[in-house]
């Protein structure tokens, strides 16, 4: 057992000191965690700890467990899951009835109830993954409901009613059986040690990464070609599988297991011990499941008022320090802290090799080719010379007609603007062309391939990229995190690579730094790097969105007025860095109002009124053809 | 006056500033010499000042009556139900089509009919102030043509001051007295309305004229 | 056919506690779009507060009011102290967080939810209380071979009376429409010159006030009160505000009134036990089929 303990911390320490945060707080925190290991392991022998001290310990470590298992959930995406308690109830349940019914040992039903409350987690959530928050809330509220109370109703004889199951076995390895509270301590929390492990990984991984694009910004996550909806169902199968072993583990230490483990109050208790401690946090979560389960054992006497406590507790700290205890520190952490491995140990350093490899590739090539992760788009066709042809394209809402037969050209290579006056349809010809809205008729064509019915985030990663008029930023992110965010589509590591980090995935890790890397360098946004996004001004982060789309190593860049808010030195630097992209190899539509925009770096300009397209040609024709003065004059009286 | 100028301009933005929708960072506002930043923003309907935004902002699942009650609440406690009567009267000889459609849902109604419709509801208050945000946003040429009338007929007849927002320059020009041409934020161009109709800089600052090289 | 009338009766009755609370959950829902977590709490304190008068005050009420002065001091006293509650629990939990984002909204009134039911427990006790027997009239009234209680009735007819009134004033009134009018478009609304600030005062005095009417009514008609009666009311008045289509609140009604008939029906006829589980069902199978209600939300669009 020592043995065991000690090369589990090995691995800790080791692991840590890979990870961690850079140079200034390092020692500290590295004290504090070593301090913090040394205190778990030597608990159990401390001279005032007896058995029942013992015992809290233990649900300390349950606790974290299921803290850490609705932290994926509720603290990495941001979706409200008040029911977690089923997923826990589930995994507690098949230990015990399995193990009655079947006599499966305990040791081999840890893995099984995970599997069986993962299976759960995807079969109830994958039809209601969609709804809105506080609708999601609801209905996890009532799954945790249902699943209490069809425990209570014992269906066909398995889950014994009211008083539960009794006499579930504890776990056994071979020779050994754990039956002391001093081993079902070891065991809770040896548990708990490799999935901190393994969390901390995701975190610092690109399935971690998504989490919190989708808890910060969901249309903009969708807008970068990440798979949304995957990934939320992602998070509940692994947070309920986490909560399931937690159950597994209850019931072979505690050999008794009844409904009344399975409460809501339960769910609320996992849902303070995550708010408290602060979303996405791990180390708040070990404080948070602390002090929920040693509070009441320290004040014994108000125990039963420990909820009124809590309840009360959380509602300050919403209205003063709504982070949570301690939440997780994201600015300042630099690439290392992102989980890389294999950087030089200057970041600057790091840059200038990036440079020197680009400046090697030729100007005008695909800038898909500048990336070293495979696009999908590098070896399409173009027809002609159009990359973006929408023919026909008509949208009705009921009776409004929004876009009448639209037929909007785009050449590769060059600087298309559409114009028009406010209400006449560009944004709704926008989101056709993306593929949030459907067209009533028409169809869009991108690079000889009809993309008219394909969902948004498979448009995106087939070589479109766009900004939003009202910047779509993940702004509790760094600036570098953020477009991290556009080759995000272009990798493939999935949920196991990001939890044991190969080989193949750090490579992968490194590559899109790179990227993010180079295209944050381009817009001059390099020394924000390791800055939250939200700290930065406004034509700042405009700058950061574009580079964001930059970063998908897109064909075609669709820009929703990007001057929008800028003043005029930053607009003419605007128009610049545009050209220059031009030059690099990018094709541009811009939305703009910017007339001065417009005409000055347009090649080609389509007018838009009332949903039909009044004009095209070059700017200056645009500028003196009578039906364009009277769409925005108005006519001669 | 009229008040134009490119999208992005900060037209809306002004209007929403004087309504107290929007808090100004410097400058002031002041109604009849009192600084209007001392009112919250639903007060100043019970001052005399109506603001209609832009889009035709119906309330969709209340009726035409109910929307153009509405409009009254903010003088509810000056006037009784013989003068509301009156107002509404007015309204429907503004708009006789209103009174056909009076007890139909707003949003049932077409996009003139609710851009009369969130005239009237401004009106009924009887401002002495009229804010007004691009009237003729997404309508056929011969609606603009009705609502301009209206817009003509409120001032004279009613002696309502008006601040048109406009994107049609031509028609705003046409019945405004006096113009400013806003340009990110600032007054580019300002004078009589008669002289900006001349004017070569009203196309420029639209369409961008600055950037244009001149054709040989 | 007897039990199914007695059933639709009961279904009735439950169904009005849902649609009470129902009505409240639409007010606030579609002013704030917060689902007040701690609507549902505000009920058990109403029938709480109720008790409290009743046990406190029997004997000196039922002889100067008679035993159903009794019951009108109990239901309005309690009306108007959750109502203060509820107007109390916006300013202090609510409106410090509404700028800080969604989630600590959402939070926070989980944790106001909390704070109340546990209160309750606190002060009164964690086991059933009993509405005092002598305090309740017991008259019964019967036809054919429906036996309906004298209270069940007057509950029925209050509430649904208070609801025709509440029906009236929201659709019928010009404050009706300046209320529904906020939830639909707040700037427009404030610029008609109506104060978002009165329109809170509304939903939060009046919506509490209307569960805690329903608490009384509940504890009357069932006899037994338990701290956390509240939070499966509140759950299932919630279904019943998505049924009608949430911010409307005349289909919070309807989706009360038909959660209750349906909940009674399937207890009298498949299964007591497993009724919750009915509900929550119905609950999932609206939000994935028709989310915005039977009837149609009423709230704002999302843009």
């Amino acid at each position: 057992m020592a043995e065991i303990i000690r090369k589990v911390t090995q691995r800790i320490l080791k692991s840590q000191k890979r990870s961690k945060v850079p140079l200034k707080s390092s020692p500290l925190q590295l004290a504090l965690l070593a301090l913090v290991i040394i205190f778990l392991i030597v608990y159990p022998f401390l001279p005032f700890i007896n058995n029942y001290w013992i015992d809290v310990g233990f649900f300390v470590g349950i606790y974290v467990l299921l803290g850490l298992s609705l932290n994926i959930v509720l603290g990495e995406v941001g979706l409200f899951d008040l029911g977690h308690a089923a997923f826990y109830a589930i995994g507690a349940y098949t230990t015990g009835i399995l193990f009655i019914q079947l006599h499966i040992p305990i040791v081999a039903l840890l893995p099984i109830s995970a599997i069986v409350a993962g299976g759960f987690a995807y079969l109830v959530t994958f039809p209601i993954i969609h709804l809105r928050g506080d609708y999601l809330c609801i209905v996890t509220i009532g799954i945790g409901e249902v699943v209490r109370i069809t425990a209570l109703n014992n269906p066909f004889g398995l889950t014994k009613g009211a008083n539960g199951i009794t006499g579930i076995g504890n776990p056994n390895f071979g020779l050994f059986s754990l039956h002391t509270p001093t081993h079902f301590y070891y065991y809770i929390w040896s548990i708990v040690v490799l999935v901190i492990i393994g969390l901390l990984n995701l975190q610092k991984s690109r399935v971690g990464r998504a989490w919190n694009f989708i808890r910060e910004d969901e249309i903009a996550t969708e807008a970068n070609g990440i798979d949304v909806r995957s990934y939320k169902l992602l998070a509940f199968v692994l947070g309920a599988a986490l909560a399931g072993i937690a159950g597994n583990v209850y019931a072979s230490t505690m050999m008794t297991i009844s409904p009344d483990n399975f409460t809501f109050m339960e769910s609320c208790l996992l849902f303070c011990i995550v708010l408290l401690g602060g979303l996405g946090s791990i180390s708040g979560n070990l404080l948070g499941a602390a002090t929920i389960v040693i509070f009441p054992e320290i004040f014994r006497q108000f125990a039963s008022y420990r909820l009124l406590f809590f309840g009360a507790v959380l509602v300050v700290m919403m209205i003063f320090r709504p982070g949570g205890i301690w939440p997780r520190r994201r600015e300042g952490i630099g690439f290392r802290g992102l989980g890389i491995s294999g950087l030089p140990p200057d970041e600057d350093e790091f840059l200038k090799k990036i440079l020197k490899k680009a400046a090697l590739v030729p100007q005008g090539a695909d800038p898909a080719s500048r990336s070293s992760l495979k696009t999908e788009t590098v070896n399409e066709k173009v027809n002609g010379d159009l990359i973006l042809e929408t023919q026909g394209v008509t949208m009705r809402f009921g009776g409004l007609m929004a876009v009448n037969q639209f037929d909007l050209k785009i050449r590769e290579g060059k600087i298309t603007s559409l114009i028009g006056p406010n209400g006449a349809g560009k944004t709704t010809l926008f989101n056709v062309i993306t593929g949030i809205y459907r067209p009533t008729s028409g169809k869009v064509i991108f690079m000889s391939q009809d993309i008219t019915d394909l969902k948004p985030h498979v448009i995106i990663s087939k070589g479109i990229a766009r900004t939003f008029q009202n910047i779509r930023l993940f702004p509790s992110l760094t600036c570098i995190e953020n477009v991290m965010s556009g080759p995000h589509c272009h990798a493939h590591s999935g949920t196991w690579s990001s939890i044991f980090h190969p080989p193949s995935q750090k490579k992968e890790e490194r590559q899109i730094l790179e990227i993010a890397s180079y295209r944050l360098h381009q817009v001059g946004l390099w020394q924000y790097r390791n800055e939250l996004a939200k700290s930065l001004p406004y034509g700042k982060q405009r700058l950061l969105e574009i580079a964001r789309a930059l970063a998908t190593s897109p064909k075609l860049i669709i820009l929703d007025e990007p001057s929008s808010g800028l003043n005029d030195k930053e607009t003419e630097e605007l128009m610049d860095f545009l050209k220059k992209r031009i030059a690099e190899g990018f094709t541009l539509l811009l939305i703009e109002h910017d007339m001065n925009v417009v005409m000055g770096i347009s090649d080609w300009v389509t007018v838009m009124d009332m949903g039909s397209k009044i004009a095209e040609g070059l700017p200056r024709e645009i500028y003196n053809n009578p039906r364009v003065i009277e769409a925005y004059l108005g006519k001669e009286e | 006056m009229a008040v134009l100028g490119a999208n992005g301009a900060g037209k809306t933005t002004l209007l929403k500033a004087i309504s107290r929708l929007v808090h100004i960072k410097s400058g002031s506002i002041k109604l009849k010499g009192e600084d209007l930043n001392k009112f919250p923003a639903f007060q100043l309907a019970s001052l005399g000042v109506a603001h209609i935004p832009e889009g035709r902002k119906v309330f969709a699942t209340l009726t035409v009556e109910e929307n153009l009650n509405l409009g009254s609440w903010g003088i509810r406690n000056k006037i009784n139900s013989q003068d509301l009567q009156k107002n509404k009267d007015w309204i429907f000889h503004l708009f006789p089509i209103l009174k056909q459609r009076r007890k139909q849902l707003a949003g049932t109604l077409s996009g003139g009919e609710q851009q009369m419709l969130t005239i009237g509801r401004g009106l009924i208050s009887r401002p002495k102030i009229l804010l007004l945000d691009e009237p003729s946003l997404g309508l056929a040429p011969i609606l603009v043509q009705e609502i301009f009338q209206v817009i003509k007929q409120i001032h004279d007849e009613e002696g309502v001051s008006i601040l048109l927002v406009e994107q049609n320059a031509r028609k705003a020009l046409g019945v405004a007295h006096y113009g400013y041409i806003l340009e990110t934020g600032k007054i580019a161009i300002h004078g009589p309305a008669a002289q900006l109709e001349e004017d070569e800089r009203v196309r420029a600052a639209y369409l961008g004229g600055a950037r244009i090289q001149p054709v040989k | 056919m007897h039990m199914f009338l007695e059933q639709f009766l009961n279904g009735l009755t439950i169904g009005s506690f849902y649609a009470l609370v129902a009505m409240g959950y639409s007010m606030v829902y579609g002013v704030m779009k917060l689902v007040n977590f701690a609507h549902g709490d505000l009920f058990t304190l109403g029938s709480y507060l109720g008790y409290t008068i009743l046990v406190f005050g029997a004997g000196w009420i039922t002889r100067v009011l008679g035993i159903w002065g009794g019951v009108v001091v109990a239901i309005s006293g309690a009306m108007i102290a959750v109502g203060i509650v509820g107007l109390v629990v916006e300013r202090i939990a609510y409106r410090p967080v509404y700028k800080v984002g969604r989630l600590p909204v959402v939070a926070s009134a989980l944790g106001m939810s909390i704070f109340i039911s546990n209160g309750i427990m606190a002060i009164w006790g964690p086991r059933f209380q009993a509405y005092p027997q002598n305090a309740i009239p017991s008259n019964i009234l019967s036809f054919s071979d429906i036996r309906i209680t004298f209270v069940k009735l007057i509950t029925l007819l209050v509430s649904l009376g208070l609801m025709a009134f509440i029906y009236w004033l929201v659709e019928k009134t010009l404050f009706g429409a300046a209320v529904r009018a906020m939830a639909l478009d707040r700037d427009t609304a404030t610029l008609m010159g109506i104060d978002f600030n009165t329109i809170i005062l509304f939903a939060f005095f009046v919506g509490p006030a209307l569960g805690a009417m329903a608490g009384v009514f509940a504890g009357l008609n069932y006899g037994r009160i338990i701290f956390n009666l509240g939070w499966v009311y509140g759950l299932k008045a919630f279904t019943a505000t998505i049924l009608g289509g949430i911010g409307n609140i005349p289909g919070a009604m309807i989706g009360g009134l038909l959660l209750g008939v349906m909940e009674s029906l399937f207890e009298g006829f498949v299964s007591g036990a497993w009724k919750n589980v009915f509900v929550f069902l119905v609950l999932i199978i609206i939000l994935i089929v028709r989310p915005t209600g039977l009837i149609g939300e009423k709230v704002a669009e999302k843009v």
